[in-house]
């Protein structure tokens, strides 16, 4: 039982502790996602809504199953089969009712399945021990800085297009200057609430 | 003994997750289901599927859709080969009439040759300079030379040269027309490959006028009207245009052109003109 | 296409298809695991590790396994190896645990991993996945080793490798230890390269 206060954990999962410039989580589709903002507000949905889903169940699964059976070492592969189902049944469920956001998300939605990021949330779940609330409100917090960070930077990208850059530069080398100077602000961040 | 159990266990407790997870996908694939006509499938595989959205529509998958809804002609993709576009109206049980390839074509020689009449500081590209009264060069209607269609490109086929002046790559060029959408002169047109004589030069200014900002302008002499012995050149404005339909690529009227406004469309094949 | 060599896929595998620098993938345990030389070579060895074992078992086994339901059998291979490496660093480094935190599960989403499980060692023979794991492994390696001396030398004003200590006279530099740093110093990196590449294409064709 962690003792950390709801609020706490919504700012720290947002800005102090943000999943993708602090603690370098989802990077490898954050790259290619962030060449429009279109692509960049699909993916974050669907990530935000996986999160949510991955932390409830991951954390129904640790309590009622591994830890009743004393199986704690099995959670990597346990939540990984966790998520990998969850993410199969949202590309079902959208490729039914909306067409047009699946096509729009293309090849982003199984990726999501090996993104850092919702692997990362279900495990600091568990390493920092909340408790299912604390879980949930972790997942959306997690989702929402992600969310934030991947909207401004598609942003920035696409404005980013028409700059005169040096050829070696253009691309992700670009994206990773601008990424600093907006991680620089998250860093900002750091000790304002005390942990 | 004990790790004999835990081994057990494990092996029970993630086969019992994976069979749950196993059963419940079985069961949301079937609920789920969308009835798809199992031609989109087989034509989005043969499809070269750069989903570079030439054809109007949102990539191969969407295109391919739209051919099976009967929405989009089966020539529509301007990349597919005439096997691929043969293929797939045999799948839709259409006949297909081989097309001429086409590449784009610059019409204006202007570029270096042409003077600036101001000096241009801002967003480095064409859209953003024509729309600051009419572009940085001394004639409206040509090239701005900044990039616009080497960007728009996403086969990477043209390149800016030193005649600041785009240079098409006929090898690489697949004839998508996503730069000549994106040229906002209107410089960059379509010409089949067998249209090899053009009137480079869009310019509806007097012949002074042209003169004075560019050397190889079309003044509209009329010189090649009277050269042309199909009768296919006509001037209107002060701009020369010719009937393609009427050329024969004799040649006679680029002999005559005194402003070698007149030329043969000269597309590389190589890296040759590198900026 | 030349003829493949056990030697020839290693340098590959550092060289055209390096994990980070051409194949772009592996970025959240490069950046986050590089704070210190020391966390870097321990993250790409559990890595390393990883990847030989999975490369390994999937191409032993490719022939087996179902093409449907190929991407779940991999990871439930790779997670093996992650979850013996996860309990065997827990025990016999637990310094280098503490540091590399979460990263150590992670491995198991990394994309190197998956991706060469997925476009070589579920394509070629024993032998060349051997080859490619060693090859990546190395390529990895050098990046993160580089990353992480670049980040501690200027971060911290020196280097403390296993009890060796080695310090430059200058003010130590926060920015290169946050987030800012690293993604700065591989923006570099990856800039270097593109240059390189640049040069390389332009020579070849004029």
């Amino acid at each position: 039982m962690a003792d950390v206060n709801l609020f706490t954990i919504l700012m720290d999962g947002i800005f102090v502790k943000n999943f993708l410039v602090i603690q370098f989580l989802g990077l490898c589709s954050f790259l290619g996602v962030t060449k429009a903002t279109e692509s960049a507000k699909g993916m974050s949905m669907a990530v935000v809504f996986v999160m949510v889903m991955a932390s409830i169940a991951a954390f129904v699964i640790n309590t009622y199953i591994l830890r009743t059976f004393g199986l704690t070492f099995l959670t990597t592969i346990a939540y990984i089969i966790v998520i990998a189902f969850l993410v199969q049944l949202v590309e079902f469920v959208i490729r039914k009712n909306s067409p047009g956001l699946y096509r729009s998300l293309g090849i982003y939605l199984p990726l999501i399945t090996t993104n850092c990021a919702i692997l990362g949330v279900v495990v600091l779940n568990t390493r920092l021990e909340y408790t299912f609330v604390q879980s949930v409100v972790h997942g959306i917090a997690a989702g929402i800085g992600y969310t934030l960070v991947m909207l401004f930077l598609a942003a920035m990208r696409e404005k980013a297009e028409v700059l005169k850059v040096p050829t070696s530069i253009q691309g992700i080398p670009h994206a990773f200057f601008i990424t600093t100077m907006y991680a620089m602000a998250f860093v900002n961040y750091f000790g304002v609430i005390p942990t | 003994m004990s790790n004999i159990v835990l081994v057990i266990e494990s092996a029970l407790v993630i086969g019992g997750i994976g069979l749950m997870v196993g059963i419940v996908l079985i069961w949301a694939s079937k609920k789920f289901a969308v009835e798809m006509d199992p031609r989109v499938e087989e034509i989005e595989e043969i499809l070269p599927g750069a989903n570079c959205g030439a054809c109007g529509f949102a990539g191969c998958g969407d295109f391919a859709e739209k051919v099976v809804g009967e929405v989009a002609a089966v020539s529509d993709c301007p990349l597919c080969d005439f096997e691929i576009t043969k293929e797939i109206g045999r799948m839709m049980g259409k006949e297909v009439t081989e097309k001429e390839p086409e590449y784009p074509i610059v019409l204006c020689n202007g570029g270096v040759h042409c003077i600036d009449k101001v000096e241009y500081v801002g967003i480095d590209d064409c859209r953003a300079v024509m729309m600051i009264s009419d572009g940085e060069k001394g004639c409206k209607y040509g090239c701005m030379g900044r990039g616009t269609c080497v960007r728009a490109c996403p086969f990477d086929a043209i390149c800016i040269g030193d005649d600041r002046l785009p240079h098409i790559n006929k090898n690489m060029c697949k004839s998508c027309s996503l730069c000549i959408d994106e040229c906002p002169t209107g410089v960059l047109v379509m010409a089949k490959e067998s249209e090899k004589t053009h009137v480079l030069c869009l310019s509806y200014d007097k012949g002074k006028a042209v003169k004075a900002v560019c050397e190889f302008g079309c003044t509209g002499c009329r010189r090649c009207v009277k050269a042309c012995p199909e009768e296919a050149i006509t001037v209107t404005n002060f701009l020369a245009v010719i009937d393609q339909e009427k050329c024969t690529n004799c040649e006679k009227c680029i002999e005559e052109c005194k402003q070698k406004t007149i030329r043969t469309a000269n597309h590389t094949t190589g890296v040759e003109a590198t900026a | 296409m030349a003829k493949m060599t056990f030697s020839g896929e290693i340098i590959r595998g550092i060289t055209k298809d390096n994990p980070i620098l051409a194949l772009v993938l592996g970025l959240c345990p490069l950046l986050a695991c590089s704070t210190t030389l020391e966390n870097a070579i321990g993250m790409s060895f559990a890595a390393w590790f990883v990847l030989f074992g999975s490369n390994i078992l999937v191409s032993l086994l490719r022939k087996q396994i179902p093409p449907i339901t190929r991407i779940p059998m991999f990871i439930i291979i790779i997670c093996t190896f992650v979850t013996i490496t996860d309990m065997v660093m827990e025990a016999y480094a637990p310094p280098l645990y503490d540091q590399l935190g979460i990263f150590v599960p992670l491995i198991v989403v990394n994309c190197i991993i998956i991706g060469r499980a997925e476009a070589y060692a579920n394509k070629n023979d024993l032998k060349y996945s051997i080859a490619d794991a060693i090859g990546i492994g190395i390529g990895f390696l050098i990046v993160l080793a580089i990353l992480g001396f670049v980040r501690e030398l200027f971060g911290t004003g020196g280097i403390a490798l296993y009890g060796f200590e080695f310090n430059i006279p200058i003010e130590p530099i926060t920015f290169m230890i946050v987030p800012g740093g690293a993604f700065m110093t591989i923006g570099i990196l990856m800039a270097m390269t593109n240059y390189n590449n640049i040069r390389k294409q332009r020579k070849g064709v004029a």
